[in-house]
């Protein structure tokens, strides 16, 4: 039995051959029956929503096809009226908003939408009882009203700039819903809107199936159906485009750079505001020396990360202000590639002097810390990774740790961790809990207790001043206060990867967020697409 | 013995495994409502997901408290058992809907997909492992258990991953993925046939080996009894002593020690399906395990088993009623 | 069977090698690839130490040349070196757990076979039972409970694989107990405790170890699909599972070189472990040989 010497190669080709003699009689080729007068869409994801229902944090930054808010953000982000005839107005005094509603909207049941739809789905994310994780983001809201049929009033505990901002959230149905248990409603399984797609049917584990709304108030979609698929796991993802079940997917960098020589698809890096970065917490005894961060900070070479780790879809961040925003500040752009000797001269001048094994240190302790990263996410593996290689030419050991969030979890005021956030909308948003001294030691914001009173002040001054120029001069010395501090060493912003096929026109990218999927990804205006 | 004393034997030992099944099954649950209470995984967050991230410390706090997980873990226990006693296998934390709802919608695929690997490994194996045994040592002997030990040192997931890049990509036979095609509108029997194809074979390969190897000794070995060597002796023709006199006498073995091993073609299964993208029990179990949903990964836990059990326990009273000589030992 | 159950199994292996048959080279190249996977992944951190967390951004996904002998990955590190590590890693894993496995088997087997009647009865029925259970699923559910890690692995395989030793080992004591040297050990005077270690044990030890030793594939294999399902090791680490698992991206993309070598190590070795049973499975009555999965 040793004379036979099969190549890894053959033997599947031959065993996994002999198993398709055995199963040709019963293969019958079929053809997909599509409807006639329009196309059929077919995207692809990862990440499933848990329930198709706003309140339940479904299609809050986007109109998510399937529900509309009183206000959308065209292709440039910017805010334009959707379910509201034109963008709400605030009140002087910044602590009323008020929006009058379009007229004869309809549910996806023939149903006519009206300001009470709009109240109810406020009060249902602000209810205790429904398990919404939305809550927080609306802490600012006192009241939602609705006076008569077309105008909703929101009142506010505190004036609050970007508002307006978190009135993209979809409107749910309130005769549908009213009286019912909205965390288990066989309604976040099969749900009603007002958007340009119906649900046709959910499999969980394998597709979402819309069909147009012949009475979307936008217009007719273009084509009849779309259809999105879960599929979890990257390799499968790339395997069945590739075998052209798919009209775009998303993918991970490096499996789209293998369609980018195929004139049959389109490779789109789409910029976004989703950075990643090394939160380094103060409670750790070397990294709360500022010398040692910022000589990490020079010690990086994110060039390297972009191209290498990114194969080149992505940008160098040196903030959590995205550059495409019209709140960045140039100035605390610093070079993408490392400054080793600059680091240590750094390091030399702190007191951190070069030890044993190459590792310096400073009064008898060594230049060490522990580099936490959540286990299942590759991309942050790959960046520890390069971090750790970086600190280890400038004598500072960093050991990774591939943890899943709940060790992640207690450890956070003294371990570093790579972290990813970011949103294009406002400054305001992320950035407040994650940089504020109110929020230290809280959960996920502001883990590692980082304490400035110029960047409370300048936060604090960006949600509260209305006039653009003047959150803009805040959030200018936000960005340099970080950059002095830095309590975070931000790495790469990540362009999103997307695969499509050569035929599918009408796509309109926009910078996306860090959380996407389903609603906010290059899809988000498929009810435009067109097959060439 | 008569066939109706036969028969209330099996009912005693009926009886005598649900008597040890029962106790095991219940102190199974036990320890895992135990073991996924005292992990520190946070219902909470898993069930925020991304939001987590964003979502306040007192948001969170009020969601635990809607869901009663802060409960003593002994009325945790009690509230679900009393719930299972009626019919309500719970609530789903990681799928945001039923348990029951849950299997329903999935089990069936999975049942499918191990029902026809199954029926495929032994009809394959029958065939080949006979063969092989009717000449022992021969080339087709030889090359055979090479296979099926290459086959069995390989990881089922590969074999997957192989057959997608040959059947799918490079030859375009087979769709890569998914039960139906993607813009199918409903669920046709053809189109999932087609599409269970890839996976159905994969499963039943990377099965295959273990049932071909005991086949095949099985048979080897009869073919040395006297009925098989008296029926060669009488000039019966090859085939028919092979198929007819040694398989069948090896056959009936066999077939009870399938149910010893349905257990290694469920955890096949989950692969395969990861693999395939196919919606069976296979990924929920995974999400299940990651989000610490306890009710869903008892339920698929004990489900599972108890469908094993009755299996196992079908094929021996089969066996019984087949071979009077065989006692059954309870 | 007799003669296997009195005969040390590395003394078999050595008389077996003495007089080569054409048959038995199979055996001895096995044999020389188990020596030198256990001896190379026992002296790598002497001769070849790694360094677990280190890349090279600037070479990654290089092909096969004589300075990269399996060719680099995506973050441009050697694919050769770590799978002697990954190697390493599956190795110890699979031996820890064999051994945890072994133990648990060997003692509630050991009392079943040893007391026989009801107590046996009651044990084998749960044995039973629990061998309904999936293991893959109750090895999930192990490492989901416990989080992923070396530990975590190791338990998950120990804890699920012990059943068939438990079985081998009873049904191995019941049949010695009605042999007639027992039966003469224990008129004779000789206590239970003595019967046992003197009498029985070097007859169960065998095939203890053959079931310890086939054990050692299985925990590869668990802990590769761990890996898969992104339960296993974490991430940075080098094992086999981890590294099949990042070379599954490259696949796609052309550097198929980078699941290549992390492939064959587990389809070599585990071949090996199958080809030197493959010996002993003749001699195996069909029950022990379904039980231990051969």
């Amino acid at each position: 039995m040793t004379r036979i010497r099969p190549t890894f190669r053959r033997l599947v080709a031959s065993t996994a051959a002999a198993g398709m003699l055995v199963l040709a009689a019963c293969s019958t080729p079929t053809s997909p029956d599509s409807p006639a007068g329009g196309a059929t869409l077919v995207v692809a994801t990862s990440d499933e929503p848990d329930a198709l229902n706003p309140v339940l944090n479904f299609g809050v930054d986007g109109a998510a096809l399937i529900f509309d808010g009183l206000v959308a953000r065209d292709s440039d982000n910017r805010l334009v009226p959707a379910l509201a005839t034109a963008l709400p107005t605030v009140s002087p005094d910044g602590r009323t908003v008020t929006a009058t509603l379009r007229d004869g909207v309809q549910f996806h049941d023939g149903a006519t939408l009206s300001a009470a739809d709009v109240a109810f789905t406020y009060q249902a994310v602000l209810d205790p009882k429904v398990d919404s994780t939305l809550r927080s983001d609306l802490d600012m809201v006192e009241s939602v009203t609705a006076p008569d049929a077309t105008t909703v009033v929101f009142r506010l505990r505190y004036p609050y700039a970007p508002f307006l901002q978190r009135l993209t959230l979809g409107i749910v149905p309130s005769k549908l819903l009213s009286g019912q248990d909205i965390n288990t409603t066989g309604f976040n399984r099969k749900p009603i809107g007002t958007g340009p797609y119906k649900v046709e049917s959910w499999t969980p584990g394998d597709r979402l199936v819309l069909t147009a709304n012949e009475r979307y108030f936008g217009g007719r979609p273009a084509n009849n159906r779309v259809v999105v698929a879960f599929v979890a796991d990257d390799n499968v993802r790339a395997q069945r485009m590739r075998a052209g079940e798919f009209d775009a997917a998303e993918l991970p960098p490096k499996l789209a750079s293998g369609f980018d020589s195929d004139t049959a698809y389109r490779v789109q890096r789409v910029p976004t505001a989703d950075y990643r970065g090394v939160m380094l917490p103060m409670g750790n005894p070397v990294l709360a020396d500022p010398a040692v961060r910022r000589a990490l900070n020079l010690a990086v070479d994110r060039a390297a990360m972009v191209s290498g780790i990114l194969g080149g879809a992505g940008e160098p961040a040196f903030g959590p202000v995205p550059p495409t925003s019209e709140f960045a500040d140039p100035s605390t752009v610093g070079t993408p590639t490392a400054d080793a000797t600059a680091a240590s001269a750094l390091l030399d001048a702190a007191g951190w002097k070069p030890g044993s094994g190459g590792v310096r240190a400073k009064d008898g302790r060594p230049a060490r810390f522990t580099l936490m990263y959540p286990a299942t996410d590759t991309l942050r593996k790959d960046l520890a990774l390069a971090v750790t290689a970086d600190a280890k030419k400038i004598g500072i050991e960093v050991t990774p740790a591939g943890l899943t969030w709940d060790a992640i979890d207690p450890r956070m005021k003294s371990d570093a961790l790579l972290m990813g956030y970011g949103t294009p909308y406002d400054p305001d948003f992320v950035s407040y809990k994650l940089f504020s001294s109110q929020f230290a030691g809280q959960g996920y914001f502001n883990p590692g207790s980082y304490r400035s009173e110029v960047t409370d002040r300048a936060l604090q001054e960006g949600r509260d001043q209305i006039d653009p120029a003047l959150r803009k001069a805040a959030y200018a010395q936000f960005q340099k206060q970080l950059a002095t501090d830095v309590p975070w060493l931000f790495l790469t912003y990540l362009r999103h990867t997307y695969v499509l096929k050569s035929s599918v026109q009408g796509t309109a990218p926009r910078v996306e967020a860090h959380e996407h999927g389903v609603a906010n990804s290059i899809w988000w205006n498929i009810n435009t697409w067109t097959r060439s | 013995m008569t066939r109706s004393g036969r028969l209330a034997g099996a009912g005693a030992v009926v009886r005598r495994r649900l008597l040890v099944a029962v106790p095991v099954l219940a102190a199974t649950s036990i320890g895992m409502f135990a073991l996924g209470a005292a992990s520190p995984v946070d219902p909470a967050k898993q069930y925020a997901g991304a939001a987590a991230f964003t979502a306040s410390e007192e948001n969170l706090a009020q969601i635990r408290a809607n869901w009663g997980v802060d409960d003593p873990l002994p009325v945790q226990y009690l509230r679900w058992i009393g719930n299972l006693v009626q019919g309500d296998l719970g609530w789903s934390t990681s799928r945001h809907e039923p348990v029951a709802s849950v299997l329903s919608a999935r089990a069936g695929w999975t049942l499918l997909l191990i029902g026809v690997a199954l029926a495929l490994a032994l009809v394959g194996s029958l065939l080949l492992g006979s063969l092989a045994a009717y000449r022992r040592g021969g080339l087709f002997d030889r090359a055979l258990r090479t296979a099926a030990y290459a086959v069995q040192s390989m990881p089922v997931f590969w074999l997957g991953l192989a057959a997608i890049a040959v059947f799918a990509l490079a030859l375009g036979w087979f769709p890569a993925g998914g039960l139906t095609d993607v813009t199918a509108t409903s669920t046709s029997w053809a189109d999932v046939a087609h599409h269970l194809i890839l996976p159905v074979g994969v499963l039943a390969v990377s099965q295959a080996p273990w049932f071909v190897l005991f086949v095949r000794d099985a048979v080897a070995e009869s073919m040395r009894d006297d009925h098989v060597l008296a029926a060669r002796a009488r000039g019966l023709p090859g085939r028919t002593v092979l198929f007819g006199h040694a398989l069948r006498t090896a056959l009936l073995p066999f077939l009870t020690l399938v149910g010893t091993h349905l257990p290694e073609l469920v955890g096949g299964a989950v692969l395969v399906e990861t693999v395939f993208s196919l919606p069976g029990l296979g990924a929920v179990t995974v999400a299940a395990a990651l989000g610490s949903d306890f009710p869903l990964l008892a339920a698929i836990t004990l489900v599972t088993t108890a469908v094993v059990l009755a299996a196992n326990l079908t094929t021996d009273l089969a066996y019984a009623a087949a071979d009077p000589r065989v006692r059954l030992d309870g | 069977m007799a003669d296997l159950a009195t005969r040390p199994p590395l003394l078999h292996l050595a008389r077996s090698r003495l007089r080569l048959r054409p048959g038995q080279t199979g055996v001895v190249i096995a044999g020389l690839v188990l020596l030198v996977a256990v001896v190379g992944s026992l002296l790598a951190p002497l001769v070849w130490p790694l360094d677990q967390s280190a890349v090279a951004l600037d070479q990654t996904r290089l092909a096969p040349s004589w300075t990269h002998l399996a060719g680099t990955d995506d973050l441009g590190r050697d694919v050769a070196h770590r799978a002697v590590y990954g190697l390493r890693v599956s190795l110890l894993v699979g031996a820890v757990a064999a051994l945890v496995a072994t133990v648990l088997g060997g003692v509630v087997g050991g009392i079943a076979g040893m007391l026989g009647g009801r107590v046996d009865r009651l044990l084998m029925r749960m044995v039973d039972t629990i061998a309904a259970m999936p293991h893959l699923l109750l090895g999930i559910f192990i490492v989901a409970m416990l989080r992923p890690s070396l530990g975590a692995v190791i338990a998950s395989v120990g804890l699920t694989h012990w059943l068939s030793t438990a079985r081998i080992v009873r049904s191995e004591l019941l049949s010695l107990r009605t042999r007639p040297f027992v039966d003469a050990a224990i008129s004779g005077g000789a206590g239970r405790f003595r019967v046992l270690t003197r009498h029985l044990l070097p007859h169960v030890l065998p095939r203890l170890a053959l079931a310890t030793t086939l054990m050692i594939p299985h925990a590869v294999w668990h802990e590769t699909a761990l890996s898969f399902l992104g339960l296993g090791l974490p991430p940075h680490l080098a094992s086999l599972g981890n590294m099949i698992n990042d070379g599954q991206g490259s696949l796609l993309t052309g550097a198929w070189w980078a699941s290549l070598a992390p492939g064959a190590v587990i389809v070599v070795v585990t071949l090996a472990i199958a080809v030197l049973a493959a010996r002993w499975r003749d001699r195996l009555d069909p029950r022990v040989r379904a039980e231990l999965h051969l």
